[in-house]
């Protein structure tokens, strides 16, 4: 039985250096992509790269809120793949350099730059400017840098020193971290999706974005950990058990998602205001109607459906196409969520959102696998590793 | 009319003379797991356990199924949808077709929130309702708290059993059984 084996806690380095080589390239070569698109079709590239750069961000942010939420708790479950989780957390930081393009590309991308197009912007005209949205982007960064660093720090540093003195430190970083993840990231959505209809507001849009960026990490948690299970990685430790509590966290967000989404339309819908409706009046003309009308399908009915069985859920294969299922409606959904302020007719589909987000996923998979150079696979020195170990669902 | 308290007896299936199980117990709920698992491993299939606080294992330790109440609950809830739907449809649109700020007589917009109300309300009553029925409860008699120890279930005791229904059951050799498996108190448990 598994429960008498123990798995290797330091990844091998000719391994690393061979996952580092294949994400190196990888890089590379969707860079080289995307320089091509940024010479050949600037408008195209920046309008690409605004959904690449929010889904890596929406997931890092996801990843920094859940792993506090792991400290907070107190939680044995996560505990052997909680090392996998802050090192997805740890691409939020680089994400500020992903932002870069951005920051030079904000007169293809946002409409209220242009002042003589949107001249109702009332006093929002005196927030969204363009120096001070770049340097709001970089004081969130700043900020989430800050907890994320700190967390990331006293972690590896229990791996050495098992007490339970770090577990302490970083819960107590954690309880403004929340505040940091949830109000500060719903600021970030308002000026990086939001206002890319600059005159339409909705409250709740920030835990909209960020229920599906949650939803996104915990998918690529199951994913990278059973990628991980392939290769022989944590075999032992990342047992059916963890898969179960990892699916019911996919369901249980496929729910969180649909009950934001849907709050959002059903104000929206009853109060029936011109400046909130053109929103949805503009996601319901052309091509773009097919896919509001697939999104209550999509996104919730057949996942939800899906996986609400017991066994389903304890179903290695049910929970990879679970996870597969859900990183790709989120795209589809940021698509949705950006592209029709350009396309007023429906979806146009370039190769530049493939090799954008091509990209941006690399590098923040280039930035997760660098952690494991010299830090362990799990959170080795963490006192409730044992339990975490051997972990049932009642 | 003078009441036969053996008929009643009888027709509630109690009575003096009737095994109900072997029963024994254990201070520590990891012995509990582990007996169980040896009692099963002995060949016995009616096996029940007992304990102040839900045992991680005991159910596949001595063999008791998943519950099926889920596949209850899910019939029962998608009624309930089907109910608010059905309701709002027909209400809003043949019984009392009412215009409300210029909004349809019919909408799945604004439907959603009742039908998931009535969803969770019907799967609560289904998980609570069908919960008891499939426990049988409630009673005001069970065989087991014939056992001197019956009571200590609640405190500091796990319990476990092999019914009398047990096609391998046999009052002496059973009990051996239990004792051999590390059980205490073990006593064959009449009513």
């Amino acid at each position: 039985m598994s429960m008498n084996q123990t798995d290797n806690y330091q990844l091998d380095a000719t391994r690393w250096a061979k996952g580092r080589n294949t994400l190196m390239l990888t890089v590379l070569i969707s860079v080289i992509a995307c320089v091509a698109g940024y010479l050949n079709d600037p408008v195209q590239f920046h309008r690409s790269y605004i959904i690449a750069f929010s889904y890596v961000a929406a997931t890092g942010l996801g990843a920094f809120f859940f792993v506090m939420v792991q400290y907070l708790t107190g939680s044995a479950w996560s505990v052997t793949m909680r090392r996998i989780m802050e090192n997805i957390m740890i691409t939020l930081p680089a994400c500020a350099i992903l932002f870069l393009p951005i920051a030079f590309g904000l007169k293809d991308i946002y409409p209220w730059t242009n002042r003589a197009a949107n001249p109702l912007l009332g006093t929002k005209g005196a927030y969204l400017t363009e120096n001070f949205f770049v340097l709001r982007t970089y004081i969130y960064f700043a900020l989430w840098s800050i907890w994320i660093f700190a967390i990331y720090y006293q972690s590896t540093k229990q791996d050495k020193e098992r007490s339970a003195r770090q577990m302490n430190v970083i819960a107590r970083w954690s309880a403004p971290g929340l505040f940091l993840a949830i109000v500060v990231g719903t600021l970030a959505s308002y000026d990086w999706l939001m206002s890319l209809e600059p005159r339409w507001y909705s409250t709740i849009f920030g835990l909209y974005i960020l229920s599906g960026g949650a939803l996104t990490f915990m998918s690529i948690v199951t994913l990278i950990c059973l990628g991980f299970r392939r290769a022989g990685i944590l075999k032992n430790s990342i047992t059916p058990e963890h898969y179960h509590d990892l699916g019911k966290w996919m369901f249980a967000l496929t729910a969180f998602y649909t009950y934001m989404a849907f709050s959002q339309y059903l104000l929206i819908w009853y109060a029936n205001l011109p400046e909130e409706t053109i929103w949805y009046r503009h996601r319901s003309v052309g091509g773009w109607l097919g896919i509001s009308l697939a999104m209550p399908f999509i996104r919730f009915l057949i996942p939800f459906f899906i996986t609400l069985s017991r066994p389903a859920k304890r179903s290695l294969k049910m929970i990879a196409a679970l996870a597969i299922w859900s990183i790709i409606v989120e795209y589809v959904d940021l698509y949705w969520v950006v592209m029709p302020t350009y396309f007023k007719t429906g979806p146009q589909i370039s190769w530049m959102d493939f090799a954008t987000l091509a990209a941006t996923l690399s590098v923040c998979a280039l930035v997760f696998w660098s952690r494991f150079r010299k830090n362990k696979l799990a959170p080795v020195g963490d006192l409730r590793f044992e339990q975490s170990l051997h972990f049932e669902n009642a | 009319m003078a009441i036969d308290i053996e008929q009643i007896k009888d027709k509630l299936g109690f009575g003096e003379d009737k095994i109900y199980a072997v029963m024994g117990e254990f201070s520590d709920p990891h012995d509990l797991v582990h007996a169980g698992r040896r009692i099963r491993e002995m060949g016995y299939t009616k096996i029940d356990a007992m304990s102040p606080f839900p045992v991680h294992g005991i159910d596949a330790a001595i063999g008791v199924p998943y519950s099926k109440l889920g596949w209850i609950v899910i019939c029962i809830a998608l009624c309930g949808s089907a109910t608010a739907l059905l309701l709002q449809w027909w209400c809003g649109t043949y019984n009392y077709p009412l215009v409300i700020g210029g909004k349809p007589l019919f909408d799945f917009s604004f439907s959603i929130p009742i039908t998931f109300e009535l969803t969770v309300l019907f799967s609560a009553f289904a998980s609570v309702i069908g919960m008891f029925a499939m426990n049988g409860l409630p009673r005001l008699y069970h065989p087991s708290a014939n056992y001197r120890l019956a009571h200590r279930a609640t405190d500091d005791r796990f319990i476990l059993l092999v019914e009398a229904d047990d096609p391998k059951f046999d009052p002496q050799i059973t009990a051996e059984h239990l004792k051999s498996v590390g059980a205490g108190t073990v006593e064959v448990v009449i009513g």
